[in-house]
């Protein structure tokens, strides 16, 4: 990192009305937030936020992202207070990116223009489909109608940065009788996206998380998901339509249009500090002399346990991974490769010593040999095309 | 101490199902004897090393001597002798039969006769021993003893009103069967005056008197400080120490023809006994050794190499260590070109072989790959003398080759009648030929002669299931038979894979290969590259398939907490291809290379 250093805050908001059944996220299912649980849980981040800022002592403030579960469950209030003491604990970045992830539901429609009156500048859209049927299958609350209403009360509201998440691949349709082909389906959520037009698409193909309903049903075979060449399909058929349209892949699973790049997520690529408060949240810490490649924190995920940690004046967080330079080599590898410019060798050897031909020689000749990977002159690493699609067999040959 | 009169001895075993109360039954034995109180019993002085260190030597068998009074006021002497239970092992089964004159079978009587029951029931009836049928747990409310018996009748063909009624947990019965074991099973024969014969029936390892001996004396008597010779191995030997187990060593200065014991007679590793082997003394040997005895010779091959080349060392020292604890196992280098270094290990049957792989693994911590079993062919190439193979890639060029003979055997089968047909069937599949069948009531015994290349790897199974259950074989080497065999090769991505070769039947080559590349195509996961699997004779390509080049290989979402868990993910996705080996640019995982046991598994 150059220049002065920075911190990203990525506050967790655990509390969601139904839990989707492919997410293995740390949620909280709360049927109706009320004020006192809310306010409860936002002291708890605030003065877990009071304990945790000396860590980050010098630090100035690049980007505040509240995510969950359903952080616009949050009254417009409790945003505000959580915005504005993270400006008190850490001076702001002008322009500092702050996002706040959104349900498309009625009553979360109706607070955006106050969540924009509180501080927030970027949202984050859970559209993930325009399909009520897919909708209905992904085991989301909302119907497809909502979505776009939502998106349409965002711009009503002021936001010109808007991000838009999309689910692909999910319950292979075509199974059914009368169901369409995923790449129909597809299609038109894609239609329906460039047609509204946001800064940024997060497109995710549906993953089986283990402990979740939808591997269980994987498991016992009620579930099928599209095979590895149609999720290879999609896959490409999105890159497709989105950089025809004017976006740019800048990591395997994120588009944008010039200049709305996501500040925050890009952090995690770049394995940049964070500083992530509330239950089950990770934080990244800035190297130190005792941790020249930082350390790695988690916190509870058990609410009442992170509740009663924080009340009680003690660290919510678990043991601290300390990042051995073998582990963060690899990391550095396998995260900076996901984003479009990959890995410079310069800054990595700034980091490790040396360039990363140094310690991965035969992997990264394989790699390249079998047109997976690109090696510039100056030993930068990016994938290729195929070596996105296979990112993860890539990657196995450096951690 | 006066010696115990020849016809005051009872020799017998417990021939049962696993849960039927075998132990329990022994236990109650052991107390309504007076062997041992109900207090201090057996597994809890087993717990206890110091005691068993104390009295110097481990007790492995659940053998134990009881001293038994008669109602009549006559005092016996009872020997309850233990008896190992597989396949691979009925040879040491045989044995430990061959030291007793009777055998308790035990029933569950609600559950009735089990397989495994029945299978030993014969084995114990083929040795010619007095059959006690036993009918347990009859303080169950499920209890059936009238239909167990009849069932007893049936399928043994014992008579069902001779069935004594036992409840070992309650202790009902068992008064009446230690007078039913007097009153039946046959006092041992054998003459004291003359030369010594001890029949070596079972043995372990001790680590600090290295290997005990579970002998029977069968003719004349062992005094310790006797000079003996092994009658098999031909070595002598002091006899240090004997002792009876009651169910303690206890030591005795002699045991004479008709008794069981310990022998400790410095013999430091188990690869200095034979099972089956015959003691005599030094000065005065007998003229012949007991019949029956069995050099356990390996009969099944297998390739062992360490996933890992760096491992090779610490396999070498595990076979080692593996081999002093165990005779009938033996193991020589090997190099293959698509595993490297490892060894040829060769062992009494498959399952003796897988047993050796998994305490590798197990207690040796070793990653391994096992090529699949083979027998010992006989090669009687164009020119010069013939010679023995034990694998595949020994095979010389077919054009260097007069012919090949292969290993057969003369399996015999017990069945009840019902699934004869079944077992005909599976005997006729393997290139069996029917010797003779003979029907004793319900049972029925089957001899085939088969190739032993046809029955090492899943034989014993298919006749479980071809029979639920009920089937037992064993079987005898025959010498070696000339056979129209020919070598199959498994080429991949156009190498050939010498680890995956196997000596077939001409008639059989073809299907065989084309279904191997099949099983091969569902172990082998896509990879960068397509993977052409071909099965070829010689140079003739019989079967093709292919593995899809991996299409996509991506993870999603990776952010902020996830970062560790994808991290080690990425871990365990690598540690997974380690364990493959890499044969070209193709990584073959371990399972692969035993592809060739799950043929015919539909």
């Amino acid at each position: 990192m150059q220049g002065e250093p920075t911190v990203g805050l990525y506050v967790h908001v655990p509390f969601c009305e139904r839990i989707c059944p492919y997410c293995d996220f740390a949620v909280v299912a709360a049927r109706r937030l009320g004020p006192e649980r809310e306010d409860r849980y936002i002291d708890a981040l605030l003065a877990e936020l009071e304990r945790r800022a000396p860590d980050f002592a010098g630090h100035s403030l690049a980007s505040l992202y509240l995510g969950g579960g359903t952080p616009s469950l949050l009254r417009p209030e409790s945003v505000r207070r959580v915005i504005e003491e993270a400006q008190r604990h850490f001076a702001p970045l002008a322009p500092v990116e702050i996002t706040l992830e959104v349900n498309p539901s009625s009553v979360e429609r109706e607070r955006l223009p106050a969540f924009r009156a509180a501080g927030v500048g970027r949202l984050s859209i859970g559209i993930q489909s325009f399909d009520d049927t897919r909708l209905q299958r992904l085991g989301r609350a909302h119907k497809a109608e909502e979505g776009r209403r939502t998106l349409a009360a965002a711009r009503a509201a002021g936001f010109d940065n808007v991000s838009l998440d999309l689910l692909f691949a999910g319950p292979a349709p075509q199974a059914e009788p009368g169901g369409e082909a995923s790449e129909v389906l597809l299609d038109r959520d894609l239609d329906a996206t460039l047609e509204f037009g946001p800064e940024h698409v997060s497109a995710y193909e549906l993953t089986l998380e283990a402990g979740t309903p939808f591997a269980a049903a994987a498991q016992a075979g009620v579930l099928r998901l599209p095979d590895e060449e149609t999720a290879a399909a999609l896959i490409e058929r999105v890159e497709e339509r989105l950089t025809a349209a004017g976006y740019e892949r800048y990591e395997i699973s994120s588009y944008a249009r010039p200049g709305f790049r996501a500040v925050h997520n890009q952090r995690y690529w770049l394995r940049a500090p964070v500083l992530g408060i509330g239950m089950g949240a990770w934080s990244s810490e800035p190297p130190s002399p005792g941790a020249p490649h930082g350390v790695r924190r988690a916190n509870s995920r058990q609410l009442e346990t992170y509740l009663e940690r924080v009340e009680s004046g003690r660290s919510p967080a678990g043991e601290p991974e300390p990042l051995t330079p073998a582990i963060a080599r690899g990391e550095a590898v396998f995260l900076s490769l996901r984003r479009r410019e990959g890995l410079a060798a310069a800054g990595f050897a700034a980091e490790f010593g040396a360039p990363p031909r140094h310690f991965f020689a035969p992997a990264i000749e394989a790699l390249t040999e079998a047109h997976l990977l690109t090696e510039s002159t100056d030993g930068d690493l990016t994938l290729t095309a195929r070596g996105r699609m296979l990112s993860d067999s890539v990657f196995a040959h450096f951690v | 101490m006066t010696e115990i009169p020849r016809e005051r001895i009872r020799n017998f075993c417990i021939v049962a199902h696993i849960d039927h109360g075998k132990s329990t039954l022994a236990d109650r034995l052991l107390e309504v004897t007076g062997t041992v109180s109900a207090r201090d019993h057996r597994a809890q002085f087993l717990d206890n090393m110091d005691l068993e260190r104390e009295r110097g030597i481990t007790i492995k068998a659940q053998t134990a001597r009881m001293k038994y009074r008669a109602p009549d006021g006559d005092s016996y002497v009872l020997n309850l002798i233990d008896t190992p239970g597989h396949v691979d092992f009925s040879y040491e089964v045989s044995r430990a039969l061959a030291a007793c004159e009777g055998a308790v079978l035990v029933v569950d009587a609600s559950q009735g006769i089990e397989a495994q029951t029945l299978a030993n029931a014969y084995l114990a009836i083929d040795a010619g021993l007095e059959i006690i049928p036993v009918l347990n747990k009859i303080d169950l409310p499920s209890a059936e003893p009238d239909r167990v018996a009849r069932e007893i009748e049936e399928v043994v063909g014992l008579d069902a009103s001779d069935v004594l009624l036992v409840s070992a947990k309650e202790g009902k019965g068992v008064a009446e069967l230690l007078e039913r074991i007097v009153e039946r099973v046959p006092a041992p024969e054998g003459d004291r005056d003359a030369p010594t014969r001890a029949l070596v029936f079972d043995s372990w390892f001790d680590p600090y008197v290295g290997a005990v001996l579970l002998v029977r004396v069968v003719d004349g008597r062992l005094s310790v400080r006797d000079r003996v010779r092994f009658m098999a191995t031909g070595s002598e030997r002091e006899v240090q120490q004997l002792s009876v187990i009651e169910p303690y060593p206890c030591p005795v200065a002699s045991l004479a023809a008709g008794e069981v014991g310990i022998v400790v007679a410095g013999l430091k590793t188990l690869a200095e006994v034979r099972i089956g082997d015959t003691i005599t003394s030094r000065d005065g040997p007998a003229a012949e050794a007991l019949v029956g005895f069995r050099e356990a010779k390996p009969m099944v091959f297998a390739g062992l190499y360490p996933v890992e080349a760096e491992a090779y060392r610490d396999l070498k020292a595990a076979l080692e260590k593996l081999k002093l604890n165990d005779s009938s196992f033996a193991y020589e280098p090997e190099t293959s070109v698509a595993l490297g270094f490892g060894f040829r290990c060769g062992f009494l049957g498959f399952l003796h072989g897988e047993i050796i792989q998994e305490r590798l693994e197990r207690e040796y911590d070793l990653d391994l790959i096992t090529t699949a079993p083979t027998v010992r062919y006989r090669v009687v190439p164009k020119s010069g003398e013939p010679f023995e193979i034990e694998s595949p890639a020994a095979l010389p060029e077919p054009g260097d080759l007069d012919h090949i003979e292969e290993p057969m055997i003369s399996a015999t089968i017990h069945v009840p009648s019902e699934y004869v047909g079944a077992v005909l069937a599976l005997c006729q599949d393997r290139r069996g030929t029917q010797q003779d069948m003979a029907v004793h009531g319900s049972r029925v015994q089957i001899r085939y002669r088969l190739p032993l290349g046809e029955v090492v790897t899943d034989f014993h199974d298919r006749i479980k299931s071809a029979t639920r259950g009920y089937g037992s074989y064993d079987y005898e080497f025959m010498g070696y038979e000339r056979a129209p065999l020919v070598k199959l090769d498994i080429l991949v991505n156009g190498d050939m894979v010498d680890a995956l070769s196997l000596i077939v039947h001409r008639d059989k080559a073809h299907s065989q290969g084309t279904e191997l590349a099949r099983k091969l195509k569902e172990f082998i996961p896509r990879q960068m590259y397509e993977v052409a699997i071909q099965a070829a004779i010689g140079t003739k390509v019989i079967a093709r398939t292919t593995v899809k080049a991996l299409r996509k290989n991506v993870t999603a979402k990776c952010y902020g907490g996830d970062i560790t868990r994808k991290r080690k993910l990425l871990e365990k996705q690598k540690r997974g291809k380690r364990r493959m080996k890499k044969v070209g640019n193709v990584e073959i995982p371990q399972e692969a290379f035993l592809a060739a046991l799950k043929l015919g598994d539909e």
